[in-house]
């Protein structure tokens, strides 16, 4: 068992490090700057000339939002105006569902992050005019999302000019952002949407059913949120995205749902009335019992999205039952000392639990659950 | 002889008559949006903007002005070059319209152009590739060459009659032998200048076109064509002919004089094979450009382009080929104004209607001031033609003929 | 004439062709400067970068002495209910564009003198007010212009702009692309000024090797089209965008350039004046012909 262990531990600091070291064949064609891993303009296989980096106390991507610097002083370029404080943190748990700390720290993937002035030079005039330069980088982070909710490039909502009380100012900015999270998502129970679809308008999502019951990562359906999905200073901006939805073709408005419910036929959504929380036993004609209500749904469906589908047979998941070691009492049913005696197919006709068990390879005119072969030990 | 010999002379006929007050007033209403302009800028009077850089001005000051001047150099080359002596009675009032002519191009030019005080650049800042700087030294030249063209003229009415007043009577002798001297001058010179100012005329009247080939998409498909300038050469030479026409009868009924018809039916007779030249290369060039697709929608453009052609070529076309029409004065003045109102129609449309920026946001409407300022023109331009017919000999008068060589003949012709 | 011989007609057509000849070298030499240099500069607007922070508008006014108010002025969005275009008062202007489908983004579009590599200006301005300078700028030169509106005409951009409310020296009014920033070896003041860096300034010929790169590294984002690459033979500052360049009221232009119609068919009429002078000496042969044979026809009658 110990074994395992190692090797399982092994595996999983292994497998990283060697995506760092092998990024695959045909990285070359992915989107990522090569000098953001090689110094050398020509790499080759045998000097690959990489970016060194320093292994331990490495930040990187992946860091979790929580755990990062709280604020940034961005003061590279302070000239006309004061060094921006740049809430980090913040921004870092709000990047979560709108592509992650990547969408920041880009061409950052496979080693430590770097600072913004290692690609972006500080002049305008300058020899590679293929990046912006810093400042140009800066604003194009901060701006562009900014100016979608704010529908204004004003300077002053990131920059304080130069005055004399420079460190009154300065103090008074870092206490406003100082500690600063982002509040809690508040996250719906239900949506109802309603549709054009002629044989059933209504479409009823239950966001809890997704998020609760199926245990489905928030970031696998919210990806690439722009920031206008929560803020936005124009409060019509409903009927705005509204607007946008209408616009959106047929593949794109069902895209996030296909994703998972690609098989299904479309009545098996669009209903007439709004529906009801998924049921396992509606949904699937399997009815959980107690013990299996309370399990999540990977325990037994896995843990890859969409569950597949799984027949009834116990022995799928219960894999080490046999007539030794199962207890038939889990079932509801405690069999008497005679029928305790029998092999399992006696009843169960080859070997099939989920149908009816039947009684009249023994018995003449009984008839389960009429006749019972033991007590109920409770009811379900 | 088998031609008449003319005998120009200043016509006798009072110079104010209740037509020429009203042209009075027309060219003072003129001059006061002139000041305004001159005062306050161009956009003061005119409708012009960023959109429209051109407009009435340049469209019919200027384009149909040169046009319209045409009969000049059309004339000299049948009476002169070609030699056709008969036609002798025109040449001198076709002279003058293109001298006046010319002369208010030049104020139309002047005026128009936000440095009136730089007009002078072009003649030492040169631009090989400009096509208006082509047209502009032509110009200039070719006036220079109608003002020496009309010399003879002046020197006519003057040798032997030199009186001046005063105290100045006694260099009234010298005078005299002064005029005598350039009167001599060029009659020797004068074929230099006369095949010059023709050569110059295609030069520049082709050029003209020139100039909105260049605007490329922002013309009109029903006008924009690389061969612009031979559309507007072949125009300027068809309308040569009955611009004299029409001036011709038009002087005659206001100065009471008797049409010569003998010579302008004549003269009539070879319009319709050159407008019948005109047309037929504009029609091939709309059908090899297939620009006749934009014919089929109703609009201003496709509505100016079909006047034009219809009134203005085709129409008097047929009419010309009518010998009814050339015998009669009416009808003659009709097909000739039709012919001149064409051209003009075809170089307003050229220069302002077909003129489309993409950017547009108003289309232009010339305001009441460029109207007044360009009938103002015109109207200082008749009357300043009434007073040299009426001073100088440029009209001959038909029954008092008197033998009289031909003045310019090339040297050496003559044994 | 008695006395006169052909001779002296032919002595005088001579002189007059040897005197055209001489006008026609010296044009040569007069004619304005339109050099198209091997790293002639240029600039990259990136119209999916750009966030209409009209700050290029301020600082082009700026750099110009044109009256440029508070920059913080220039954050009034409301400007882009309408279409505006580069005048006399504003040489550059930004317009916005809704984005379309994907993005609540809008696109931005800077506005200003494409300044062309075969600019329609040159070619036709009367004097040569226009050059095109070495580093790739169109300029003009307020010591030649006549004020005769030509270049407006002629410019495919509807770029040119008058100052119709002057009386005295009214000037012709375009961006000049900074020409005397960039004499001293500085930035366009736009270019200097953009926050976001959506005007890249460089050698043409590097600006469309990274606008290729561009493109081929984010073909969903970018249209494959360089306005300005070959638009009328080129042109020094050229767009990237996420919409067809017509729906951000490009105009649709050919590959030729502007003037090329035009300077051909003045070329051909003045090719080292030949047609004039033939011309001329055509007419001259006319001439004498018809008056000699009239001559010989009178002689035969008497």
């Amino acid at each position: 068992m110990k074994k395992i262990i190692v090797i399982i531990f092994l595996l999983t600091i292994s497998l990283p490090l060697s995506a760092q070291k092998n990024p695959g064949k045909d990285h070359a064609k992915s989107n990522v700057n090569c000098k953001t891993c090689h110094v050398c303009d020509v790499p080759t296989k045998d000097d690959p000339c990489l970016v060194q980096c320093p292994r331990e106390k490495m930040k990187t991507v992946y860091e979790s939002p929580d755990k990062t610097v709280d604020v940034v002083s961005l003061d590279e370029l302070s000239k006309k105006y004061l060094p921006v404080t740049f809430s980090h943190r913040v921004h870092a748990q709000m990047s979560v569902l709108s592509g992650g700390c990547g969408t920041c720290h880009h061409y950052n993937t496979s080693g430590p992050i770097q600072p913004c002035k290692n690609c972006h030079q500080t002049s305008r005039k300058r020899d590679d005019i293929s990046k912006p330069d810093l400042e140009a980088a800066y604003h194009r982070q901060c701006i562009t999302c900014h100016r979608e909710w704010s529908h204004g490039t004003s300077c002053n909502s990131c920059h304080n000019l130069k005055t004399t009380n420079k460190e009154y100012q300065k103090e008074e900015v870092k206490k406003k952002v100082k500690g600063k999270v982002h509040p809690a998502l508040i996250e719906p129970a239900k949506i109802v949407f309603e549709t054009k679809y002629e044989k059933g308008k209504m479409v009823t999502f239950f966001h809890d059913d997704h998020t609760k019951k199926f245990k489905i990562d928030c970031t696998s359906c919210h990806k690439n949120e722009t920031c206008l999905k929560c803020h936005d200073v124009n409060k019509t901006s409903n009927e705005k995205s509204k607007i946008i939805r209408a616009q959106k073709s047929l593949d794109e408005h069902h895209k996030k749902c296909f994703s998972c419910h690609k098989e299904d036929k479309c009545e098996s959504c669009h209903l007439g009335k709004p529906s009801e929380h998924f049921d396992h036993k509606k949904r699937t004609g399997w009815v959980l019992n107690k013990f299996h209500d309370e399990l999540s749904c990977a325990k037994c469906h896995g843990s890859k999205i969409p569950y597949s589908k799984l027949d009834t047979k116990c022995v799928n998941c219960h894999k080490g039952w046999n007539i030794e070691n199962f207890k038939h009492t889990i079932t509801g049913l405690q069999l008497d000392e005679t029928h305790a005696q029998l092999n399992c197919e006696d009843c169960h006709e080859e070997k099939n639990f989920a149908v009816k068990p039947v009684c009249s390879n023994c018995h003449e005119n009984f008839i389960y659950p009429r006749q019972k072969p033991g007590k109920m030990v409770r009811t379900k | 002889m088998n031609h008449e010999e003319i005998n120009p002379v200043p016509i006798k006929h009072k110079y104010f008559t209740p037509g020429v007050f009203i042209l009075l007033i027309i060219a003072l209403n003129g001059l006061i949006f002139l000041m305004g302009r001159f005062f306050f800028g161009l956009g003061s009077v005119t409708n012009l903007n960023d959109q429209y850089p051109w407009g009435l001005w340049i469209g019919v000051d200027v384009a149909a002005g040169v046009a319209l001047a045409a009969g000049g150099f059309t004339t000299a080359a049948l009476g002169h070059v070609m030699h056709k002596e008969e036609y002798n009675a025109i040449i001198r009032p076709a002279l003058l319209t293109a001298m006046l002519g010319y002369t208010f191009v030049a104020m139309g030019v002047f005026v128009d152009i936000g440095r009136w005080y730089f007009i002078w650049h072009p003649l030492i800042m040169w631009n090989g590739s400009s096509a208006l700087f082509e047209v502009g030294i032509c110009v200039m030249i070719y006036m220079s060459v109608l003002y020496i063209e009309f010399l003879p003229i002046v020197t006519e009415r003057f040798i032997g009659k030199v009186k001046l007043p005063g105290f100045l009577s006694g260099l009234n002798n010298f005078v005299d032998k002064l005029l005598r001297l350039l009167d001599n001058g060029l009659s020797k010179t004068m074929f230099i200048f006369i095949i010059a100012g023709v050569v110059l005329s295609t030069l520049h009247q082709s050029s003209l076109g020139t100039l909105m080939v260049i605007a490329g998409p922002k013309m009109h498909p029903l006008w924009q064509t690389p061969i612009l300038p031979l559309l507007f050469l072949l125009s300027a030479i068809s309308v040569g002919f009955p611009m004299v026409i029409f001036e011709s009868l038009l002087a005659s009924r206001s100065l009471g004089l008797k049409p010569e018809m003998h010579v302008l039916s004549k003269l009539g007779s070879m319009i319709a094979p050159i407008l019948g030249i005109y047309l037929a290369f504009k029609l091939g060039d709309m059908f090899i450009r297939e620009s006749f697709v934009y014919l089929k929608e109703f609009n201003t453009v496709s509505v100016l382009f079909s006047i034009e052609i219809l009134f203005g070529v085709i129409i008097p076309l047929r009419m010309f080929l009518s010998h009814k029409v050339l015998k009669s004065p009416l009808f003659l003045f009709i097909a000739s104004a039709l012919v001149v109102f064409g051209v003009l129609l075809n170089r307003i449309n050229n220069f302002v209607v077909a003129y489309n920026p993409p950017y547009s946001t108003q289309s232009y409407f010339p305001s009441f001031g460029e109207i007044s300022v360009t009938i103002g023109f015109a109207a200082i331009l008749i009357l300043v033609y009434r007073f040299i017919v009426l001073n100088f000999p440029v009209i001959s008068l038909p029954g008092l003929r008197t033998a009289q060589p031909t003045k310019y003949t090339i040297k050496g012709a003559k044994k | 004439m008695p006395g006169k011989s052909r001779r002296d007609f032919l002595k005088t057509t001579a002189v007059i062709g040897a005197g055209v000849a001489g006008l026609s070298s010296s044009t040569a030499k007069a004619a304005p400067k339109n050099i198209l240099s091997e790293d002639r500069m240029g600039v990259l607007v990136d119209t999916t970068v750009c966030v209409g922070c009209r700050n290029c508008e301020w600082a082009c006014k700026t750099a110009h002495d044109l009256p440029a108010g508070e920059l913080h002025s220039y954050e009034d969005r409301s400007v882009f209910t309408e279409k505006r275009r580069p005048g006399t008062k504003a040489l550059t202007v930004v317009n916005e564009y809704s984005s379309g489908k994907n993005s609540n983004l809008p696109l931005d579009v800077k506005v200003q003198c494409m300044h062309c590599d075969h600019p329609a200006c040159v070619s036709a301005c009367i004097v040569g007010a226009f050059s095109k300078e070495e580093n790739g700028s169109v300029i003009w030169d307020t010591d030649k212009c006549i004020g005769c509106r030509y270049c407006m005409a002629a410019c495919p951009f509807q770029v040119p702009a008058f100052e119709y409310d002057k009386a005295i020296n009214p000037s012709i009014m375009k961006c000049d692309f900074c020409f005397n920033r960039t004499k001293e070896g500085k930035l366009p003041a736009c270019v200097a000024i953009c926050p976001v860096e959506a005007l890249t300034y460089g050698t043409r010929t590097e600006l469309v090797k990274i606008a290729r790169e561009r493109i081929k590294r984010n073909p969903d984002k970018y249209v494959d089209h360089i306005f300005g690459e070959y638009e009328v033979g080129g042109t020094a500052w050229m767009y990237l965008s996420s919409k067809d360049f017509s729906e951000l009221d490009f105009p649709k232009l050919g590959t030729n350039p502007a003037p090329g119609v035009s300077e051909s068919i003045q070329h051909g009429i003045f090719a080292y004046f030949v047609p004039p002078v033939s011309l001329y000496a055509l007419l001259g042969g006319i001439m004498w012909i018809s008056k000699h044979r009239k001559e010989l026809d009178e002689e035969g009658k008497l």
